[in-house]
C-alpha cells in the first residue's frame, strides 16, 4: 500500500489536515477533487442535452482541437509545478515551431525542420530558465518579453506570410489519419501525457521540480542545483510548446505567425481548471489533462449551442478565475 | 479532569476558558480544557510540542473557534472570532514573528490600529502611541527603523509593545525566549513580572522550565491535548513538572559528559570573512563535537554557513579532509558532495518541505542512491526513509504523512534523518533544538553523541547554554564575528562562556 503513496498529490485529508472547519473543509476538498466530478458531469450533460456533441464527427473535432492544448499545458504543467512560475512565451514557440516545419519542410525535408525548430525550442527553453532560475528575473516578465522578440522576429521575417503544406505530404497525410475514429494528434496528446507523467512522478527530476514547488529553499539546502531545475523546466515546457506547433500546423496543413493566439491563456487555463495550484509543488499531469477535456468540451457545446466567441472567452475567463480562487482558498483553510 | 487537586487562585479572573475541545481531521488536539487566569498573574502553560498549547492560545485569542466550549473575559462569553478577543483586551504574541520586516517600529506596532487623521495616517500620534508602548516594557529603540534592521530580541520587544499598545487585559505569549540568549531573557522576564505587577493576567508558554519557576505563579501542565495537573510553581520542582509534560521518569542527566576520542582534521576553516564575520580559524576533528556559542547577532549562524557555502565569503578558505584526501569547499552545492550535511535554523522555511511526505523529504539529498537511471526507487524510498525515521525515533513512523503534520520536534528528526541518509563526515547544526521538545531533544542530542561516537565530525551553534555546555568537546564563543574565546569541557560553565560571549555588554544591561 505505502509505495504509490510516496508520489501521489495530497489526498483531500491531508489538504484539509489544518482545519476542522466543515466549510473550509468542503473547499479544499471541491478544489482538489472537484474538477473530475464537474468533468463527468459536463460530459453527461452535453451527451444528453447539446445537440451534435455526440457525433462522431463532433468528438473527432473536440480531440483535434484538445490535443495542440493539451500537449502545450502539458508542459506548462512544468513550470507551475516547479515554483508558481507560468511561461507565457508558449504563444510565440508554438509559431515559431508550426511555422519553421511548413516553411522549411520543402527546402531541408520534414525532419530537417523538425530539427531546426527543436533548436528554436531549446534556445527559448535556455533563455526563459537561466533568466528566471539564475538570474532571478520574474518569470511572468520574462516570458512575455521573451513571447514579443519571438513573435516580433517571426512576424518580420515571414511577413505574415502563411505556408501551405503540399497536398498529401506527408505532414499533410499526419493531419488526416486516423486510428479508428481517432486522428492521429490525439495520441501524440496521450503519448505526451504518459511520458511527462512518468517524468514528472517518478524521476529524479520530476521530484526535484516538485521539491522545489514545494520549499526552494529547503530544495536547495539538499544540494540541489536550483537554477537547473528551473532550466529543465522552462526546457521541458518549450519541448511540448514545440511539438503543439507541429501537431496544430498538421491539422490544417498551413502556419502563420499568428496561429496560435491566446494559446498561452487555454494552457494556463487547463492547468488550473485541472487543479494544479499555481503556489507550486502540488498537481500532476492527470490534472492537467481533465482540466483540457474540461475547457475543451466546454467550448465545444458553446459553439454547439450557437454562442460566439465572445461568449466562449467570457466563460472560460469565468471558470479560470473560480478555479483560482478557489485553489487560494484551499490554501487559506488550511493554514487556519 | 475534576478529579485532579488542582491547584486554584485566590485572584480575580480574568480570563477562563471551559471544557474546551478542538479536533483537527480526526484528531483531537484540545479535549476538554479548561484554564482560569487571573488578574496579576503569570500562568505557563506548559507540554511537549504536539501537547495541543499553541491550539489552546490560538482558541483563546480567538484565532480557532473552538468545536465546544468557550473562553470569557470577566465572566463574558466571547463571541467567536479574534476581532471579539481583541476587543475584549486579549493579545497574543506570536511564537512565529507577525512583524512586517520593511515597515517601520513605529507602523509596526501600530499595525491594525493606525490612527488616522481626516483618512490620513497620523503619524505624530503613531509615534506617540509607539513610544509609549516602548516606555511601557522599557525598551529604546528608534521609532523610524526599520524592522529588517533589527536584531531578534529587538523585534521579539517591539512584538510585545504592539501587544501592550493595545492595552490589553489578557497577554498571551508563545516561546517569546526561543531566539534570546541568558541576558536577553533575563530582561523580558523581569520586564513580565513587571507587567503582571501592574495588573495584567498573562498566560506564559515556554519549553524552558526554569524561566516557569522563575516567574509563574501556576502552571498548567498539557499532555495530548489534556491537562495532566495544574500545579503552584512554590509547592513542586522542576523535575516534577518535565515528569508530568513527558508522562516518564526523564533523567536530566545534563553533566554526563561523553568522553571524546577525536581523530583527524575534517574541517578546517581559515581567515573566513562574510558579513558579520570579521576573520575566523576554526577545525572540526573525526569523533567532535564543537559548539559555537555567543549572543544573537553575534555572527554564529552567519559563521557556518559561510564556511561551508550556504551564504557567500568575502575571503578566507574552507577545506574537508575525507579519507587523507583533502578538497576545497567551493560553494554549497560542492560542501555536500563532499560529505558535508547542513540542519539549518529555521526548520520550517529551510529545513523541510512540508507539503510534501516525510519520504519525499529524506529521499530530497539521497535522490542519486534512492533512483537508477534517473528513475526514482520507490520501493527502496520506503525502506530507506522508514529506516532512518526509526534511527531518528519519529513518532509514529508514518513516511507517507506530510510532515507538516507532525510536531516540531519530530520534523527536526526528520530533517536530520534526510542527512543521516548520506552518511556524512561533518554535520553542521543550527540550533538543532530550538522549539523542540523536552524529550524529543534528550533523543536528538543522544542522537548526536553517537554520531560522534562513530567518528562523524559535528559542529553545533546554539543559543541554548545548557545544551550546549552538555554536548560540545569544545566551544567556540564568537562576538562580533570574531572567535572570543575557546573553552575546554573543564573550563566552560555558563559563567566562563557569557563572560567571552557578552564582554563588558553583561555590566551594562542589567
Amino acid at each position: 500500500m505505502t509505495h504509490t503513496e510516496i508520489i501521489k498529490t495530497p489526498t483531500p485529508a491531508s489538504i484539509a489536515g489544518g482545519s476542522g472547519n466543515s466549510a473550509s473543509k468542503t473547499v479544499a476538498w471541491v478544489a482538489s477533487r472537484g474538477i473530475f466530478i464537474f468533468t463527468a458531469v459536463l460530459l453527461v450533460f452535453s451527451a444528453i442535452f447539446v445537440n451534435g456533441f455526440a457525433s462522431s464527427v463532433n468528438i473527432i473535432d473536440v480531440f483535434h482541437r484538445a490535443s495542440a492544448i493539451g500537449i502545450v499545458a502539458i508542459g506548462m504543467t512544468f513550470v507551475v509545478i516547479s515554483a508558481n512560475y507560468i511561461d507565457l512565451s508558449v504563444v510565440a514557440q508554438i509559431a515559431t515551431s508550426g511555422v519553421i516545419l511548413m516553411a522549411l519542410s520543402p527546402t531541408y525535408g520534414v525532419l530537417g525542420a523538425m530539427a531546426i525548430a527543436l533548436f528554436f525550442a531549446l534556445l527559448y527553453g535556455l533563455v526563459n530558465g537561466i533568466s528566471v532560475g539564475f538570474l532571478k528575473a520574474n518569470a511572468v516578465v520574462v516570458t512575455l518579453g521573451t513571447t514579443g522578440i519571438g513573435a516580433g522576429i517571426l512576424s518580420l521575417v515571414t511577413g505574415g506570410t502563411i505556408y501551405y503544406g503540399p497536398t498529401g505530404g506527408p505532414i499533410d497525410a499526419f493531419g488526416d489519419a486516423r486510428v479508428g475514429p481517432f486522428p492521429l494528434s490525439a495520441f501524440v496528446l496521450i503519448i505526451v501525457a504518459i511520458v511527462a507523467s512518468i517524468v514528472l512522478s517518478r524521476t529524479k527530476f520530476g521530484f526535484m521540480i516538485r521539491s522545489y514547488g514545494s520549499n526552494k529553499q529547503a530544495t536547495r539546502l539538499a544540494g540541489v542545483n536550483s537554477g537547473g531545475v528551473v532550466v529543465g523546466a522552462f526546457v521541458l515546457t518549450a519541448l511540448a510548446a514545440m511539438i503543439a506547433g507541429f501537431v496544430l500546423a498538421a491539422y490544417s496543413n498551413t502556419a502563420v505567425s499568428t496561429m496560435s493566439e491566446g494559446y498561452d491563456f487555454r494552457a494556463l487555463a487547463a492547468v488550473i481548471i485541472g487543479g494544479n495550484s499555481l503556489f507550486g509543488g502540488r498537481g500532476s499531469i492527470f490534472r492537467t489533462f481533465i482540466g483540457v477535456i474540461f475547457i475543451s468540451v466546454l467550448s465545444n457545446i458553446l459553439v454547439l449551442s450557437g454562442f460566439s466567441f465572445a461568449w466562449q472567452q467570457l466563460v472560460t475567463g469565468a471558470v479560470i478565475v473560480f478555479a483560482v480562487a478557489l485553489d487560494a482558498l484551499a490554501r487559506k483553510a488550511e493554514k487556519r | 479532569m475534576s478529579t485532579d487537586p488542582d491547584a486554584q487562585t485566590t485572584r480575580k479572573i480574568v480570563i477562563e476558558a471551559h471544557d474546551v475541545v478542538k479536533r483537527f481531521g480526526g484528531a483531537v488536539a484540545v479535549d476538554q480544557v479548561s484554564i482560569a487566569v487571573g488578574a496579576g498573574e503569570i500562568h505557563a502553560v506548559v507540554g511537549e510540542n504536539g501537547a495541543g498549547k499553541s491550539t489552546l492560545m490560538r482558541i483563546l485569542a480567538g484565532i480557532l473557534t473552538p468545536d465546544s466550549g468557550g473562553v470569557s473575559v470577566n465572566g463574558k462569553l466571547l463571541e467567536p472570532g479574534a476581532k471579539a478577543s481583541l476587543e475584549a483586551g486579549i493579545a497574543l504574541v506570536h511564537q512565529e514573528l507577525s512583524l512586517i520586516p520593511e515597515m517601520t517600529v513605529a507602523e509596526n506596532i501600530l499595525l491594525g490600529v493606525t490612527p488616522t487623521k481626516f483618512g490620513v495616517i497620523d503619524s505624530a500620534r503613531q509615534r506617540k502611541i509607539a513610544g509609549d508602548a516602548l516606555d511601557q516594557i522599557g525598551v529604546s529603540v528608534d521609532l523610524n527603523e526599520r524592522v529588517s534592521r533589527l536584531s531578534m530580541a529587538l523585534r521579539q520587544f517591539v512584538e510585545i509593545a504592539r501587544a501592550v499598545a493595545r492595552n490589553p487585559r489578557v497577554l498571551i505569549l508563545d516561546e517569546p525566549t526561543a531566539t534570546l540568549t541568558p541576558a536577553e531573557t533575563d530582561y523580558l522576564l523581569s520586564m513580565l513580572q513587571r507587567l503582571a505587577a501592574r495588573g495584567l493576567a498573562i498566560i506564559y508558554i515556554s519549553h524552558r522550565i526554569p524561566e516557569v519557576f522563575r516567574i509563574c505563579e501556576r502552571a498548567t501542565i498539557l499532555r495530548d491535548g489534556q491537562i495532566v495537573e495544574v500545579m503552584t510553581i512554590a509547592e513542586t520542582t522542576p523535575n516534577a513538572v518535565i515528569d508530568k509534560m513527558v508522562g516518564r521518569e526523564l533523567k536530566l542527566d545534563l553533566q554526563t559528559r561523553r568522553v571524546a576520542d577525536p581523530g583527524a582534521v575534517v574541517l578546517s576553516a581559515r581567515g573566513i570573512r562574510a558579513a558579520r564575520v570579521n576573520g575566523i580559524d576554526l577545525d572540526v576533528r573525526a569523533g567532535e563535537i564543537v559548539g559555537i556559542g555567543g549572543l544573537v547577532g553575534a555572527g554564529r549562524s552567519e559563521l557556518v554557513r559561510a564556511i561551508i557555502g550556504v551564504d557567500p565569503r568575502t575571503a578566507g578558505t574552507a577545506t574537508i579532509t575525507v579519507d587523507g584526501e583533502t578538497k576545497n569547499i567551493n560553494g554549497y552545492g560542492n560542501a555536500v558532495r563532499s560529505g558535508i550535511a547542513f540542519i539549518p535554523e529555521e526548520r520550517r522555511t529551510e529545513g523541510l518541505a512540508l507539503d510534501m511526505t516525510v519520504a519525499e523529504n529524506i529521499t530530497l539529498p539521497n535522490r542519486a542512491a534512492l533512483s537508477t537511471g534517473g528513475f526514482l526507487q520507490r520501493g527502496k524510498i520506503a525502506e530507506f526513509a522508514t529506516r532512518l525515521a526509526n534511527t531518528v525515533g519519529l513518532r509514529p513512523p508514518e513516511v507517507d504523512r506530510a510532515a507538516g503534520e507532525y510536531s516540531g520536534g519530530n520534523q527536526q528528526k526528520v530533517v536530520i534523518a534526510k542527512w543521516l541518509g548520506r552518511e556524512p563526515k561533518l554535520i553542521v547544526l543550527d540550533e538543532p533544538t530550538r522549539g523542540v521538545d523536552v524529550g524529543a531533544k534528550s533523543e536528538i542530542h543522544r542522537l548526536l553523541r553517537e554520531l560522534a561516537d562513530q567518528g562523524t565530525a559535528v559542529l553545533v551553534v546554539s543559543s541554548d547554554l545548557p545544551e550546549l555546555l552538555e554536548l560540545s568537546d569544545v566551544i567556540h564563543v564568537v562576538r562580533d564575528g570574531r572567535i572570543m574565546g575557546t573553552l575546554s569541557p573543564d573550563e566552560a560553565n555558563e559563567r566562563s562562556v557569557m563572560a567571552l560571549a557578552a564582554g563588558e555588554r553583561v555590566a551594562s544591561s542589567s
